[in-house]
């Protein structure tokens, strides 16, 4: 009877006007999004090379190693073809000096401001709001229509229990509407092959848990969508209720919850901050060159009452011990720059990192926020992209800033140039050596942050349970509700 | 019988539990991006105002004009939480100097990613995606939906024409939906200055635009769901027929005018342009530098001037490279720039065969959010940088076009601490959006596509129900 029951139902969909409608309708979307998609990556991964290009042109070009400019770039990621997460929204480069501490700017968005008018539609984007409205569109009908059509009596004529009905049913829909995405979700695959999009075992494996959590995602709107036709009457009432769930649940709760969370816990701007940083870095210069100056007096006072002969000889003995006691003091000054810039920007971090708790817990109430967050760290663009990239990067120019140091130590240089004011000689500029080829083989190399697939699947867990879960529920709930439905 | 029509259709549409769900629902929506619009807009105020402060407190920390560094920022504005446009995307400070070029920088959403996930919901979004899906199912049944019901024959027993029968139910359904969706936004408007923002009678005016061209926009789907339900036999075959054009109008078409256009026209990119500006700049240093290393203070210069005279050696200098590095960029600019236009035109035009490209082009303009934000910051940002250079030039006898710096600090034995800035000195920044005139003139073209685009689906909608077969 089971297999009667499923047969019909898949016969029902198959033929359906509605089946034709929305196989076309997602196998077009699902493909230009993954086109879009490949397009949108392959300009950035020619936007990375590029950089990347400038940077090893730029350090090759360098006479000095104080003037070896460096250049980060955020690497794009294949798996952003399906769920392009904020990508587009924040910073892609960095420039690594010692006078500016690493930020990432230039949004893909910012650069192309056409792209932000006319948002991106990937897959995720395409799953969360339209495949979750046919998935309504389904099942909106499912036993009130039924009712309605007075097939639903007619099928109870037979020896058939409620249970087993409703579970052909939600198989017959599941399946009706799982296997013809499956087709162009499976050419978009091929699509990936045919332009050579470089995927590794990981990404495949990305991919494929993104396309389960996608089907776990759609599911539930079916069963919601059961849920309330068994639970009304009519089924004009159960779509125009399941509509309201739809925009409630896809569009407000998500934004509330960010909205809210940015009420509860204010950060503050980039701009305050950096105004903030300016405001510490000059109070340190202009404290370092009073304590410049006092050294400066003393060094004056240790030569009172010598003859003009014996002062330059102190002088000469004494000018490379001066020279780097002021280097060290310099350094030092630049040091607690760095250190209060850092401590700063992580103070706004973790409050930044309050403030996204609290909005993902709060946008958590709708299950679509779920399988959003989880797509998103599946997928690596998640929230955290950026930071992620600029603590990598923060470490990397640690180690760069080191190396630099340490080869102008070793080339007897110094970075900039040196202006010296003497009374007799006049003014004279130094710019230090700045014709050396520079041997950069051994510079330290940047490595792109990689996110295990276990860590990626470890933080998305809790959204895949919570999305399973709620499934379950709704479906435990549609059966205790059809079990108490008058079929009349 | 135009009028009986006209009035029993909405007399239909409001006793409707749909009208009911979907008039609660839209309200809903509608009151939140208002309110949702007015706390974005003070929470970005209260960070405008304190990154505005944080800016003039370590300006007033210095006291020599020479070490001053300045930013400008672009001042949030309530339009542009209510249509976002590219606000969100365009970099809201800059870094100002005396000369040369300017770079905008911190864009929202970078500032911020967690409000790049779920975006915020403002009226765009609103009218632009769920007004029109409410639109498609509002009426994709009004014509074969009562012909299933048997209704339409029984209204065709009395006299009246088909053309009136057609008219009364487009102008009924119009009518009586976009009033039930004036309520919402007549209370939405009246929340602004309740929850403390405050518009200008232009930014009114811009907002009264916006509104009719949201309300047009809804027309256009209106008749379109209308002309559908006209054309088929079955409301469920209108309904995905209308969702079909739903989702090609709002989704795919904007989107792939953009991708097509991205084809057709190569903008060179923009790091390469960055790069090479770099290039050129450090190249035109090293070549001046053998002019410093030899630089001579002239005879008999007294050491107290000797200091001046080197900065204006080397503020000459500079100052010479900065005119050459000027040339450069503007050629590399245009090029850029011209290239970006022309591709940004065909994504347009091209986009604008859907509709809601349409509604969203001509809310953008309306707002002062559209692509010309961006120019028209930059275009302030400029004109803010030649009353800067003159302020600057005042204070300190150069324009500081280098970069370059130097400050002579001695100790008067006086012990006297120098006076610190006054911050009020400076020139103010200040950012008009277009005046409502242009900006409307901007949006003119899209609101006259809208209403052709009613005409247009209003006429069709005539056509097909006049060949509707009734039985």
């Amino acid at each position: 009877m089971f297999s009667l029951l499923l047969q019909k139902e898949l016969k029902n969909i198959i033929t359906s006007p509605k089946f034709t409608a929305t196989f076309l309708v997602c196998s077009v979307l699902i493909l230009i999004s993954v086109f879009v998609g490949i397009n949108e990556y392959e300009n950035a991964v020619a936007q990375y090379q590029a950089n990347q290009e400038i940077a090893r042109q730029d350090i090759a070009q360098a006479t000095s190693w104080g003037r070896v400019r460096n250049l980060l770039h955020r690497e794009p990621n294949p798996v952003q073809i399906f769920v392009s997460g904020v990508h587009f929204d924040v910073g892609r480069v960095s420039s690594i000096s010692d006078y500016n501490d690493v930020k990432l700017s230039r949004s893909p968005n910012s650069d192309e401001t056409l792209f932000a008018i006319f948002r991106v539609i990937d897959f995720a984007f395409i799953v969360q709001i339209v495949l979750s409205l046919f998935a309504i569109l389904f099942t909106y009908d499912a036993i009130n229509g039924e009712r309605e059509q007075g097939t639903l009596k007619l099928a109870f004529a037979n020896s058939v229990s409620r249970a087993q009905y409703l579970l052909a049913k939600f198989s017959g829909i599941w399946l009706g509407l799982i296997f013809p995405l499956l087709i162009p979700i499976l050419l978009s695959l091929l699509l990936l092959l045919a332009f050579n999009v470089p995927l590794t075992t990981g990404d495949w494996m990305s991919i494929v848990t993104l396309i389960g959590l996608s089907i776990l995602y759609i599911t539930f709107f079916m069963v919601i969508g059961i849920l309330v036709s068994a639970i009304t009457r009519s089924s004009s009432l159960s779509f125009l209720l399941l509509l309201v769930i739809w925009i409630g649940g896809v569009l407000i709760i998500p934004r509330l919850g960010v909205m809210a969370a940015g009420q509860l816990v204010p950060v503050e701007s980039v701009a305050q901050i950096e105004a903030k940083q300016e405001a510490f870095r000059k109070a340190r210069w202009d404290q370092y060159s009073a304590e410049l100056t006092n050294v400066w007096q003393e060094r004056e006072a240790q030569m009172n009452g010598m003859t003009e002969d014996e002062r330059r000889a102190f002088r000469d003995d004494n000018e490379w011990t001066w020279l780097e006691e002021d280097d060290a003091s310099r350094k030092l000054v630049q040091a607690d720059i760095i250190t209060n810039n850092r401590r700063l920007l992580e103070e706004a971090q973790n409050r930044k990192k309050v403030q996204e708790q609290l909005a993902f817990i709060i946008a958590r109430i709708s299950p679509v926020a779920s399988y959003q967050l989880a797509a998103m760290k599946i997928a690596g663009t998640d929230v955290e992209l950026k930071s992620r990239y600029e603590e990598s990067m923060r470490a990397y120019k640690d180690d760069f800033s080191e190396y630099i140091q340490q080869k102008e130590a070793e080339g007897g240089g110094h970075g900039g140039f040196n202006i010296t004011f003497d009374s007799e000689q006049g003014l004279n500029i130094d710019f230090g050596r700045n014709d050396q080829t520079l041997d950069t083989s051994d510079m330290p190399q940047y490595q792109t942050p990689e996110l295990s697939l276990s860590a990626t699947l470890g933080a998305s867990l809790f959204d895949f349970g919570f999305l399973g879960f709620v499934t379950v529920l709704a479906f435990g709930g549609s059966v205790f509700a059809f079990l108490r439905y008058d079929l009349r | 019988m135009f009028k009986l029509i006209f009035l029993k259709e909405l007399r239909d549409i409001i006793q409707s539990s749909r009208f009911t769900i979907s008039f609660a629902v839209c309200s809903v929506l509608i009151i939140l991006a208002f309110v949702m619009g007015a706390q974005n807009y003070l929470a970005s105020k209260a960070q405008y105002d304190a990154a505005i402060q944080e800016n003039r407190n370590q300006i007033a920390a210095n006291t020599e004009w020479m070490m001053v560094e300045h930013s400008i920022m672009l001042p949030p504005q309530p339009l542009m939480t209510l249509v976002n446009g590219v606000s969100n995307d365009i970099g809201r400070n800059i870094s100002m100097s005396g000369r040369g070029e300017l770079r905008s920088e911190n864009t929202r959403f970078n500032d911020e990613p967690i409000f790049a996930v779920f975006r915020f919901m403002d009226l765009e979004f609103i009218f632009g995606i769920i007004l029109s899906l409410f639109a498609i199912i509002f009426a994709y049944d009004a014509i074969n939906g009562e012909k299933n019901r048997g209704t339409l024959k029984l209204c065709f027993a009395n006299p009246v024409s088909r053309a009136g029968y057609i008219g009364g139910k487009l102008a009924g359904s119009f009518v009586g939906l976009s009033v039930a969706l004036l309520i919402p936004i007549l209370i939405g408007c009246a929340l602004l200055p309740v929850l403390g923002v405050q518009l200008s009678a232009d930014e009114w005016l811009r907002l009264a635009l916006i509104l009719i061209a949201g309300i047009a926009y809804f027309g256009v789907f209106l008749a379109i769901a209308i002309t559908i339900s006209a054309s088929t036999v079955k409301p469920s075959n209108a309904f995905l027929i209308g969702l079909v054009v739903w989702i090609f109008a709002v989704l795919i078409i904007p989107r792939t005018s953009v991708l097509i256009s991205g084809r057709i026209v190569d903008v060179p990119n923009v790091d390469e342009i960055t790069a090479q500006k770099n290039r050129y700049r450090s190249q035109l240093f090293d070549e001046d530098r053998p002019k410093m290393s030899n630089f001579q203070l002239p005879e008999g210069t007294e050491m107290e001037d000797a200091m001046g005279v080197f900065q204006s050696f080397m503020s000459d200098l500079s100052e010479a490279r900065q005119e050459k590095v000027d040339i450069f960029n503007a050629r590399l600019n245009e090029d850029y720039t011209n290239k970006k236009r022309q591709q940004e035109r065909l994504a347009l035009s091209l986009s604008r065969i859907s509709p809601t490209s349409a509604f969203t082009l001509a809310a953008t303009e309306l707002a002062g959010t559209s692509l010309t934000l961006q120019n028209h910051f930059m275009d302030a940002a400029y004109t803010y940088q030649e009353s800067y250079a003159d302020f600057m030039n005042e204070k300190t006898g150069s324009n500081r076009s280098s970069g370059f710096r130097m400050v002579m600090i001695t100790t008067d034995d006086t012990g006297e601490e120098p006076d610190p800035l006054d911050p009020d000195e400076l020139p103010q920044f200040t950012f008009e959006s277009q005046d409502v005139a242009s900006a409307s003139q901007a949006g003119m073209v899209d609101l006259s596509l809208l209403i052709l685009f009613n005409l247009i689906f209003f006429g069709g909608a005539f056509r097909a129900f006049l060949n509707y077969d009734l039985r």
